[in-house]
């Protein structure tokens, strides 16, 4: 797709190492886990324990929020994400129309929770609505446009564990296609019963802190927080004065529809995704240096992943080096793809891989050449492809470049 | 994307509704001013003793022609009727599940409380039981893209897979996002639409919120659209589901186009609250008033608005409030209110905007009566709408969204 360069020029998150890009980026750099036993749900009845649960909010956090004791986790993650995000771009989004692009998964289903606990009496004290007031998945979003005051098309994608990239690469092309100049574009999720029971259910929550693409995973560690990338077309922040970060240079999209929640086994979809996203950039595999992968640590789901790469970079000449977020902070559903492009940028940034946490190297059956122990310095160019594959088969990659280093 | 280098129409249209299964069932309905209501099961204990009881439910309507029972078992309500609607609009476009044809496609599914009738069991099993208790195939069926997923399944679409849930500003924004995948050349053809189920917890839910119509005695709530006595929504599900293309493609495999989408926009208002609706209908009709002049559409253009008038208090004065600061002193065209018939439902606002450009005749509807002086609009009275090429689909949400659509004949 034609259109104007786009460029990251704000980064926000609250991810279970804090509130900030400051204690993700330190968090991700050492390559340790956030994942901890959770104690905002009780997990008394469950075969596991821990989560990425993201610690209380600093004092000042919702300093000028209307009404933020009452909004959800999701909210408040959201826009504390949001506003970071804004102030390192130095927007405002009631300026001009910005839209606010969100991906999630879960809105405020913890409260609600608690909600309908106490309608069915099972919880003391009475069901206030206001509880129930946040419960639609695009909750957050709307609370991020309503906090800013942005007056621009608000969206939220709910296409489960893609639905960051999704919303990213939804943004992406609303700003080439002229119909925004930017976008708040990113996604939040929370911890709750529901999302934690089912996927425990399915038996697909290792007890351990997952560990991606490694021989002995067992499954994913749920987590929450937000991620929010503010996106521009280039012209517009050169003009007013804003430092680019990176560049979203494409993305692409597919759906497996082969099953509701196994992959295809040889990762057609995945790839294909990844093959879109590199057509959009303009890119050959050669030209990726590094992969921020989906890797949920599910045995299904690193496999296909990992037969998707290697139907993609396989025939390329040098190491490809990946890596897994969820395993410092846990899969954050709906905004993994969000909070995941985070990451990405930030190695960018950086210039170099953020290690995979945990010593283990990567299963010898999957061919990956996983980054652990300690940050890997990027060979070659600058460029980061960001991985989200979902329930439903739908996938999501993006592809994302150091500034001014656009092969 | 506000508009489309290329013409696309849509070739295929499938409702399922509260009225039946099949575009002929929602025309029926509309016609006629009025859908059967059905009683909601209030036997779970959550709804107020003298709260709101119906409701247009249509999940169960006749789906089983295009749904076979065993497939059916292992779906939700949402996936049931999305899957139906699918079937429906592919087989009218001339196409076939599993075809080349649409090995490629898209699928684009608005949603605005995803799959309200599994949440409800999960949320039982994990509080009244236990978590170890909740099933495993309820759970895959929770997420809100589970219709859009069994919709690639049935018809082996491998293209983008995306679900929206922006509440009743969902459907014109799904419409957009298709409209989007086509135009930047990335599949060939898009299953766009919305869907909607309503449940016990639900209903009860957003009757505490005082959202829902009430009645006084027996009868039935009534959807009161833009009337002075207007004093909640009729709660209601369906599924309408499009088939979209390039108006090349099209013609070039002899499909009939039956609308052509030229437009969609968005915008938002963040005087709204959090459970309520925007107290800024200038700023919005600004915003679509400037994508309309630039994608030179003229307001004397539309035959007929739909709007999404539904018998909200708030609601239906924002929209009336918007559609006047946007026409200004000229005539409104025709308002229609599928939702004050089919109930209150993102596919109601979808199959009638198809079946007005294709000219369907649209009763009044049964709930209107008083004119409310300070919104100075009416819904339609009944009869023909207008002959003006155009249809503008309307649908501000609560939370602050608003969203919009122009269809014309093709």
């Amino acid at each position: 797709m034609t259109g104007p360069r786009v460029v990251v020029t704000g980064l926000g998150a609250v991810t279970p190492f804090g509130w900030g890009m400051l204690p993700l980026r330190a968090g991700l750099r050492m390559g340790v886990t956030a994942l901890a036993p959770t104690r905002q749900l009780d997990t008394s009845r469950h075969r596991t324990r821990i989560a990425g649960e993201v610690p209380p909010a600093p004092p000042r956090a919702g300093a000028g929020v209307a009404g933020w004791p009452h909004l959800s986790r999701a909210e408040q993650f959201a826009i504390a994400a949001a506003r970071e995000a804004c102030g390192q771009a130095e927007l405002d989004p009631a300026a001009g129309e910005v839209a606010v692009l969100f991906g999630g998964s879960t809105g405020g289903m913890l409260e609600c929770e608690h909600y309908v606990a106490r309608l069915l009496a099972v919880e003391p004290g009475r069901p206030r609505l206001a509880m129930v007031a946040s419960q639609q998945i695009s909750s957050p979003g709307d609370a991020v446009a309503r906090a800013l005051g942005a007056r621009g098309p608000v969206a939220t994608v709910s296409s489960a564990c893609a639905s960051g990239g999704l919303a990213l690469g939804a943004a992406l092309d609303a700003i080439r296609s002229g119909e925004v100049t930017a976008a708040l574009a990113g996604g939040a999720d929370e911890l709750c019963h529901l999302t934690y029971a089912g996927f425990n259910s399915l038996r697909s929550v290792d007890e351990r802190p997952c560990r991606p693409f490694r021989a002995d995973r067992a499954g994913l560690s749920i987590g929450e927080g937000a991620g929010v990338l503010v996106l521009e077309a280039l012209e517009r922040a050169v003009a007013r004065g804003a430092q680019p970060l990176a560049e979203l240079l494409g993305w692409g999209a597919s759906c497996d529809a082969h099953h509701m929640t196994a992959p295809h086994p040889e990762g057609i979809g995945a790839a294909a995704a990844i093959s879109a996203a590199l057509a959009d950039a303009g890119l050959e595999p050669d030209a990726v240096a590094f992969v921020n992968a989906h890797g949920t640590g599910t045995p299904h789901n690193d496999s296909a992943e990992a037969r998707a790469l290697t139907s993609v970079f396989g025939g390329r000449s040098g190491p490809l080096p990946v890596t897994a977020t969820k395993a410092a902070v846990g899969h954050l559903l709906g905004s993994s793809g969000a909070i995941e492009a985070v990451a990405t940028v930030l190695a960018l940034l950086d210039g170099a891989v953020q290690p995979t946490p945990g010593e283990e190297p990567a299963d010898p059956d999957l061919g990956v050449d996983l980054v652990v122990g300690h940050p890997r310095p990027l060979a070659g160019s600058g460029v980061g492809l960001s991985t989200s594959f979902a329930f439903g088969g739908a996938n999501a990659a993006l592809v994302l470049a150091s500034w001014g280093e656009r092969p | 994307m506000t508009r489309p280098p290329v013409p696309l129409v849509v070739t295929g249209l499938g409702v399922v509704c509260a009225e039946g299964a099949g575009r002929e069932a929602a025309a029926a309905a509309l016609a006629r001013g009025e859908a059967p209501l059905a009683e909601v099961d209030r036997s779970g204990g959550y709804h107020l003793a003298d709260g709101a009881r119906f409701a247009a439910l249509a999940a169960h309507h006749g789906t089983a022609r295009w749904v076979p029972p065993m497939a059916a078992r292992r779906m939700c309500p949402s996936s049931r009727m999305a899957v139906a609607a699918a079937r429906m609009a592919v087989e009218e476009a001339g196409l076939e599940p599993g075809s080349p044809e649409l090995d490629g496609a898209a699928v684009v599914v608005a949603t605005a409380y995803g799959s309200a009738q599994v949440t409800e069991q999960l949320l039982h099993q994990i509080l009244l039981e236990s978590p170890e208790t909740v099933s495993p195939a309820l759970f895959t069926e929770s997420v809100a893209n589970a219709p859009a997923a069994q919709v690639a399944l049935v018809c082996r679409a491998r293209g983008a897979n995306i679900t929206v849930t922006q509440r009743q500003a969902g459907p014109p924004i799904a419409l957009g996002l298709a409209m989007t995948e086509l135009a930047a050349g990335r599949c060939r053809r898009v299953i766009v639409g919305a869907v909607d189920e309503v449940n016990p917890l639900l209903h009860a839910v957003l009757d505490r919120f005082r959202a829902l119509a009430r009645s006084t005695g027996d009868a039935p709530e009534l959807a009161r659209p833009f009337d002075r006595r207007r004093d909640g929504f009729v709660a209601g599900e369906g599924a309408t589901l499009l088939v979209l293309e390039g108006a090349d493609e099209a013609h070039a495999r002899g499909a009939k186009a039956l609308a052509r989408l030229e437009l969609t926009a968005s915008a938002f208002d963040p005087s709204a609250p959090r459970a309520g609706w925007g107290r800024d209908p200038v700023s919005l009709a600004g915003a679509l008033r400037r994508r309309l002049e630039r994608a030179g559409i003229a307001l004397d253009s539309f035959g007929a608005v739909v709007t999404g008038t539904c018998g909200s208090p708030s609601g239906d004065r924002l929209e009336a409030l918007l559609l006047r600061s946007l026409w200004g002193e000229a005539r409104l065209p025709p308002l229609l209110a599928p939702k004050a018939v089919l109930g209150e439902n993102g596919a109601a606002l979808l199959a009638a905007a198809v079946l007005a450009v294709e000219g369907a005749a649209f009763g009044s509807p049964v709930g209107f009566a008083q004119p409310d002086p300070e919104l100075g609009v009416e819904p339609h009275g009944g009869g023909p709408t207008s002959s003006a090429p155009r249809v503008l689909v309307s649908s501000p949400a609560v939370g602050g969204a608003a969203s919009w659509a122009v269809l014309g004949r093709p």
